[in-house]
């Protein structure tokens, strides 16, 4: 007779069926069996300091290495300072799996320390949720998460479960281990819907393909570059997609920016997209003109007429409609459409060029990224996390791998603090390449107490605070909105983060010059510890981003 | 000469369309204080339009502070370009260097997109 505790049964079920191993959470009596299980089967905890780290550092896993991230979380508060990581995986369509404590069912109803309702809260922002009540069904239960979590379209799940069945023991045999399905189920459009998708492709003059984040978790570069070296349409791939081709392919025209997206947008006259949704961002599809034709590619049907109606639509994974698409499409070349946007995005971005490449006093955050940049190259993860900082991060930042550029507050969540969870999962997932993340310092305030974390784990990022002493777009917009003379609740103070940094035992730099930032992050980068350098910022300085959100809240 | 005058022709539509078009006050709403700036490159032709809560003002001459200019390598192409108002044109001005930003891109689009509201 070999008995097992639930606790380890699920430790068990994670490293032999999953091969998950590394989880991320933070510990709690009622979790503490998980936590041995955790241990009995050799799986790498992170325990950080606030549980909303953990969560999206799980969200985080799944982005950079296309598998499902797992976080823990204990009964209570840890269930309630995980949601915001799980409410920003659910609209990031993130795999996840969340495994979280709860007050025993012997003792509902009794006042139990940390009852709480959690299922009816965490529902809304799951795309599958439940509690197992058997012990011997732990593995029936993780196994149908797993599945709900990377099945269609991916999105985050949260199993439930209480002391009641991880404290007790049960003859192993009674608590069968599903095995790992290996086929993948695919959905196929019709031949007529691809066809037609074709027609309007090789009828196209002046096409642009945008990716988004389905494009990342599709993980599918094979597909995608035969499609676009064949098609020859210049792509832009966004959000969690972003490098699944390299920035740096001469189709890509990341070079041009957000700003020269937009102005292609509107001059292209075949939107091809796939993976992507339609959301503020891209005003709800308003920016796309009535005239222009549209493919649309997604997992998910809804998605497909969703704030525009396609002119044709294909459901299915966005690497095997590809697949299927490409030999229905004509080798084109539109190297003189690709030539012609690309200088005209040049000339709507002179200014951003020209502050690139000069130094500035105050220090501009677009030299900023720059300078960084020069250091890191495009063989580094990048990740920024901000306001106006992101918009200075996406644009300033190439990288030639997949996922190596991400905005993590530009997200629909639009989520602050996520920069940090990020860069530390970028770290953990790809060790040897340098992580770095430009952090505004509102954003740095939310989870900077990771740097604890980091310590303890030898993560060591490179995280660049572009200090403006503010809660940057939330005061330029007041400054639109309700006048310079009115700001409510968006300054912030000139502080010393990296003392912070240094103070929990990682490395610091402080900047206020230009020339300055260059030997700062090589030192910062030498030191092999978590290191923060904190640069002081023109504070006057704001984003295109920061009037379109502006814009996107203005009611009359 | 043709472009000042288009510019100044440009100001008094949209000063009337602030009092009298309610799309396009709606549309500038209550914004503080931005100035878009249209000007030649050598500096010599230029007017600055600026919206400070639901109000349009306007000063003559490319000298002025803004947050965005659109300028434009010549005078001629300037006239040509804004007077078809044609996106196309804009664009196609733009690849061929005769028309950069400078500053804050998005409030050219802006201005651009409630001009449209206009004509
Ligand atoms: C968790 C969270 N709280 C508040 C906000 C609202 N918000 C959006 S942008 C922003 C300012 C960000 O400031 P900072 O991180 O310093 O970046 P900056 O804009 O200065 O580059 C705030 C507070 C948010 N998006 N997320």
């Amino acid at each position: 007779m070999a008995l097992i505790n639930g606790g380890h049964l699920v430790g068990k079920y994670l490293k032999q069926v999953e091969n998950v191993d590394i989880v991320f959470g933070i510990s709690g009596g009622h979790i503490e069996s998980m936590l041995d299980g955790f241990t009995e089967y050799k799986i790498r905890t992170i325990d950080v300091r606030h549980e909303q780290a953990a969560a999206m550092m799980a969200h985080a896993w799944s982005v950079y290495t296309g598998r499902p991230g797992v976080c823990f979380l204990t009964a209570g508060p840890g269930f309630t300072n995980g949601l915001t990581g799980i409410a920003n995986a659910y609209l990031d369509n993130a795999p996840m799996v969340v495994l979280c404590g709860r007050h025993p069912l012997r003792d509902d109803l009794t006042g139990a320390l940390q009852e709480l309702n959690q299922m009816d809260i965490v529902k809304p922002m799951t795309k599958w949720a439940a509690t197992c009540y058997d012990t011997k069904r732990i593995p029936e239960y993780l196994s149908i998460a797993f599945r709900q979590a990377m099945e269609g379209r991916p999105g985050p799940v949260f199993l439930e479960l209480p002391p009641d069945i991880l404290n007790v023991k049960v003859e192993e045999s009674q608590a069968p281990k599903p095995s790992r399905a290996t086929r993948k189920y695919t959905v196929h459009p019709d031949d007529a819907d691809l066809k037609n998708a074709a027609d309007i492709i090789n009828g196209a003059k002046k096409p642009l393909f945008l990716g988004g984040t389905g494009i990342g978790f599709s993980a599918c570069a094979e597909q995608l570059r035969a499609f676009v070296d064949k098609s020859g349409i210049p792509f832009m791939l966004l959000n969690n997609g972003r490098g699944e081709l390299p920035d740096t392919h001469p189709l890509s025209i990341w070079d041009a920016g957000n700003i020269g997206m937009m102005v292609t947008i509107q001059q292209a006259d075949v939107i091809v997209s796939a993976g992507l949704r339609f959301n503020w961002i891209l005003q709800s599809g308003k920016i796309i003109p009535p005239a222009t034709k549209l493919v649309r590619i997604d997992i998910d049907p809804h998605e497909v007429d969703r704030n525009r109606t396609a002119d044709a639509g294909l459901v299915g994974d966005a690497g095997s409609v590809l697949k299927q698409l490409t030999p229905l499409v004509q080798k084109r070349d539109h190297s003189e459409w690709l030539k012609t946007l690309r200088a005209a995005s040049r000339s709507m971005l002179d200014y951003e060029i020209r502050t690139r490449e000069n130094p500035s006093d105050p220090i501009h955050p677009i030299r900023l990224a720059a300078q960084i940049r020069s250091v890191t190259g495009e063989d580094a993860m990048y990740v920024a996390d901000g306001g106006d900082t992101v918009y200075f991060g996406l644009t300033g930042f190439m990288s030639k791998h997949r996922a190596g550029v991400i905005g993590t507050s530009s997200g629909l969540l639009g989520c602050l603090g996520t920069g940090i969870p990020f860069a530390m999962a970028a770290k953990l997932a790809y060790p040897d390449r340098n992580v770095v993340l430009l952090n505004g310092d509102g954003s740095f305030g939310f989870n900077s107490m990771e740097f604890d974390t980091m310590v303890r784990h030898n993560i060591p990022i490179l995280c660049v605070v572009n200090n403006d002493c503010a809660w940057g777009m939330i005061k330029h917009s007041q400054e639109l909105s309700i006048g310079a003379d009115r700001l409510q609740c968006s300054e912030l103070g000139t502080r010393r983060y990296e003392k912070m940094v240094e103070g929990l035992g990682g490395h610091g730099e402080f900047v206020t010059r230009d020339e300055d930032i260059v030997p700062a992050l090589e030192r910062a980068i030498a030191s092999g510890k978590p290191a923060c350098v904190n640069v002081m910022t023109d504070p006057t300085v704001t984003s295109p981003a920061t009037p379109l959100f502006y814009q996107s809240l203005k009611m009359e | 000469m043709r472009f000042t005058l288009l510019l100044f022709i440009l100001y008094h539509i949209l000063k009337r369309a602030v009092k009298k078009n309610a799309a396009f006050r709606s549309y500038i709403g209550a914004i503080h204080n931005v100035r878009v700036m249209i000007k030649t490159a050598d500096g010599k032709r230029g007017r600055v339009f600026i919206f400070d809560r639901g109000g349009l003002k306007s000063r003559s001459g490319a000298t002025h502070p803004y947050d965005v200019a659109i300028v434009w390598s010549d005078p001629g192409t300037a006239f040509r370009v804004l007077s078809s108002q044609s996106d196309e044109q804009q664009f196609l001005a733009a690849a061929a260097g005769k028309m950069k930003i400078d500053g804050m891109a998005f409030f050219a689009q802006w201005f651009n997109d409630g001009v449209k509201l206009v004509m």
